[in-house]
């Protein structure tokens, strides 16, 4: 009995989850209005962008913006309790596809006056404007927009004499397949020309790039337009690519696909702007170029990160952190965050000499324009970007595409029902 | 040379069970005695387990996203669990891998335990403590670890069977072959743990018993039913029970190993609590999942109480 007791509390004690948090919220004090901000750049950017917080509180009196760094994931487990608690941000900055998610639970402020009145906000690029705008409402200001880019490693097309990059599909295919080497022929390349990940991909856009390049789309005016004629043919054309020229191992996720090119074992790569630093690192000879032109367009998903200000924030905080965006988009301090963040300049009106003295964010400035948002304003990105996974991992493994894309659209309708 | 004085043998009481009846006063006040060291604990576990335990009861009647409106839904949620495509897969998922992980964890464990409790075999410090390593290093490392040396392109592992003619594949990314990889790999993860655990449980065992059944003539087989395994059964469910509950909860190994991939095939039930939970933010229909999980780990231990409880009056 008394076993049993012990184990059954264990059971009980182990089998809970504790989903909690509460504190009392603190009251507000005299003098300036104190705003927290709690972001993710880590890096040389975070190093830049708390030196813009500095100096937009050494600019002015009435408000002291606080930085919390916390990790991307943090951020995400941690938001919504912080808010019910009281406890959380008044700006928080956060992976661009999860916004919409918070914006329909009601955790973000609707921006529109601020983008209607304020004119460094009005100078935003509109693609990043999309990002980051759900049900025609903008409930958050961009802080990084990029397309994705093709990585490819000078020394390995050096070698194999190749002098152009490609401008289309084919080209790309070929010059891939012209990169592969299988030196001993036992079927496994130890060579890619390749790193085309299958699931998982980088910042879920590389897939998303290829079928708007085919002329295709995953969810279009809220509806699920996954299994277009134009969607199955751009993943029959790479599954037939993969399997028969083997320019690309299967399975790769983008974590994988990244360590592939930063090994040296693959020549081309599809990857945001962190893969400059990371290829300098493993003592890689890069070049970057726009994803090449598919049949219908040339695309690339955007990988973009947005910042908005919570429900939590009451008015003079609302005014505040709004205070702060517009002094983030003027055109010096905007050119100071683009060029230390590493991405294009989020204002459309900043060109890319102004940038030059970065060689990545020059390059990455002129494809900028082929960026387009990822599943912008779909709260069901989750299950979207999950089926579409399913769908590309089984094709490159060698399912039906028309069979698979089906199954996927199905999936997504039901999510975007829900 | 003891000097104590021999008092005449008192009436012999037997020990009072635990919980049995209350008495008097002195026993009320060594109650409150007991009840005042035991606060510290029970007010933690009552901020920290118990009152989390029923907010996420109350909330798995609700649509809460965990901020804002929230409105009541009744059994919605839990009619979800039972019919969501996705669930289902999960909780067959999780049954694959427990019924893939704990007899294995538990098999191994007795069997190395059985070795180590061997009086002649040399070393058994060092075997002990090699055993008993995969499970003292930090978890999301040796999921790592094991990710890149079964990395297809960069893994160890592949490199050396390539050597050997041989190919391993993409095993985490086989669907057929992640579930059972990343079962093995808990498997290495946790033995020690149970190992350790049925050595204590073999060292309880009386040496007279095993040296009277060799005197009988009894062989090595037969002394392990007859003894050894009838002696252990109460570490054996224990063993059996914790490891079942941890297979049931399995999460960030199998996180950091697949993500859930390929395809959902090793996306298990506390996977789809957490993606529910922290990733959709639909808190109510998490804990409503989590109180499925809860009373099916119930369920199942109450079996294998009643089974063992069973086997013990057997015994007897």
């Amino acid at each position: 009995m008394r076993k049993t007791a012990t184990a059954l509390l264990a059971a009980v004690s182990a089998g809970a989850l504790a989903l909690t948090g509460c504190a009392p919220a603190q009251p507000a004090s005299d003098g300036p209005t104190t705003i927290t901000f709690w972001h993710g750049y880590t890096e040389a950017d975070g190093d830049v962008l708390e030196q813009i917080v500095d100096d937009f509180n050494a600019s002015q009196e009435e408000v002291v913006v606080e930085t919390e760094v916390k990790t991307w994931d943090v951020i995400d487990d941690t938001l919504l309790p912080a808010l019910s608690a009281e406890e959380g941000p008044e700006i928080v900055a956060m992976p661009a596809e999860r916004m919409p998610v918070y914006a329909d639970k009601g955790a973000f402020v609707d921006l529109g006056e601020l983008y209607a009145d304020d004119e460094n906000v009005a100078e935003i690029v509109p693609a990043a404007i999309d990002m980051v705008t759900a049900d025609g409402t903008q409930f958050g200001v961009p802080t990084g927009f990029v397309p994705l880019s093709v990585f490819y490693n000078r020394t390995l097309f050096d070698a194999a004499g190749i002098t152009e990059f490609p401008a289309t599909w084919d080209e790309w295919v070929t010059v891939a397949t012209q990169l592969t080497v299988d030196e001993n022929g036992d079927g496994t390349p130890e060579q890619y020309g390749l790193a085309l990940p299958d699931h998982a991909t980088v910042a879920n856009g590389l897939w998303p790039s290829l079928f708007y390049g085919g002329g295709g789309d995953l969810v279009a005016d809220g509806e699920a337009v996954i299994d277009s004629p134009e969607n199955v043919a751009t993943l029959e054309y790479w599954s037939s690519a993969v399997a028969t020229s083997k320019i690309s191992p299967t399975g790769l996720d983008g974590i994988g696909a990244d360590e592939l090119f930063s090994s040296g074992k693959a020549a081309m790569h599809v990857g945001g702007p962190w893969m400059a630093s990371i290829s300098e690192a493993s003592g890689i000879d890069y070049g970057i170029a726009a994803i090449p032109a598919g049949p219908a367009a040339q695309a690339a998903s955007a990988i973009g990160v947005g910042m908005g200000i919570t429900a939590q924030a009451d008015d003079a905080q609302v005014e505040g952190a709004e205070a702060f965006f517009s002094y983030f988009f003027s055109e010096e301090v905007a050119t100071e965050w683009s060029l230390g963040s590493g991405w294009p300049p989020l204002r459309g009106d900043i060109p890319a000499s102004a940038v030059e003295s970065n060689p990545v964010v020059a390059s990455l400035t002129e494809i900028a324009e082929t960026g387009r948002p990822l599943l912008p304003g779909v709260t069901a990105s989750v299950d979207v970007l999950s089926a579409m996974d399913t769908a590309t991992q089984k094709a490159l493994a060698g399912d039906d595409p028309g069979t698979l894309l089906a199954d996927a659209q199905a999936e997504i309708e039901a999510a975007l029902a829900d | 040379m003891s000097t104590t004085l021999h008092k005449p043998a008192a009436r012999y009481r037997p020990p009072a069970p635990l919980g049995g009846r209350g008495a008097g006063p002195r026993r009320s006040r060594s109650s409150l005695l007991a009840l005042l060291f035991l606060a510290p604990a029970l007010v933690l576990l009552g901020a920290f387990v118990a009152w989390p335990m029923l907010s996420a009861f109350r909330l798995s009647f609700t649509d809460s996203s965990g901020f804002g409106r929230e409105s009541w839904v009744g059994f919605e949620n839990y009619a979800t669990v039972f019919t969501d495509p996705a669930v289902l897969r999960a909780l067959g998922n999780t049954g694959l891998y427990a019924t893939l992980f704990t007899p294995t964890a538990v098999i191994v464990a007795l069997a190395l335990a059985l070795a180590l409790n061997h009086p002649r075999l040399p070393l058994r410090g060092a075997f002990r403590t090699a055993l008993f390593l995969p499970f003292v290093v930090s978890l999301a490392v040796a999921a790592f670890a094991w990710s890149y040396l079964l990395d297809p392109q960069i893994g160890l592992l592949n490199y050396w069977l390539r050597g050997a003619g041989l190919q391993l594949g993409n095993v985490l990314q086989d669907p057929a072959l992640a579930m059972p990889t990343v079962a093995l790999v808990a498997v290495w993860k946790n033995f020690g743990f149970y190992m350790v655990i049925f050595l204590a449980g073999l060292q309880e065992i009386p040496a007279s018993l095993r040296e009277a059944a060799v005197v009988d003539g009894a062989n090595a087989w037969q002394r392990f039913v007859h003894i050894t395994l009838p002696m252990l059964s109460n570490t054996f469910a224990f063993v059996l029970i914790i490891a079942l509950i941890a297979a049931l909860q399995a999460f960030d190994q199998i996180y950091v190993m697949t993500g859930g991939g390929p395809f959902g095939s090793t996306q298990t039930i506390v996977m789809e609590i957490y993606e529910s939970g922290f990733r959709e933010l639909e808190l109510g229909f998490a804990s409503a999942l989590s109180y499925v999980l809860l009373a099916i780990t119930l369920l199942l231990s109450l079996v294998q109480f009643v089974f063992f409880g069973r086997r013990e009056q057997d015994t007897q």
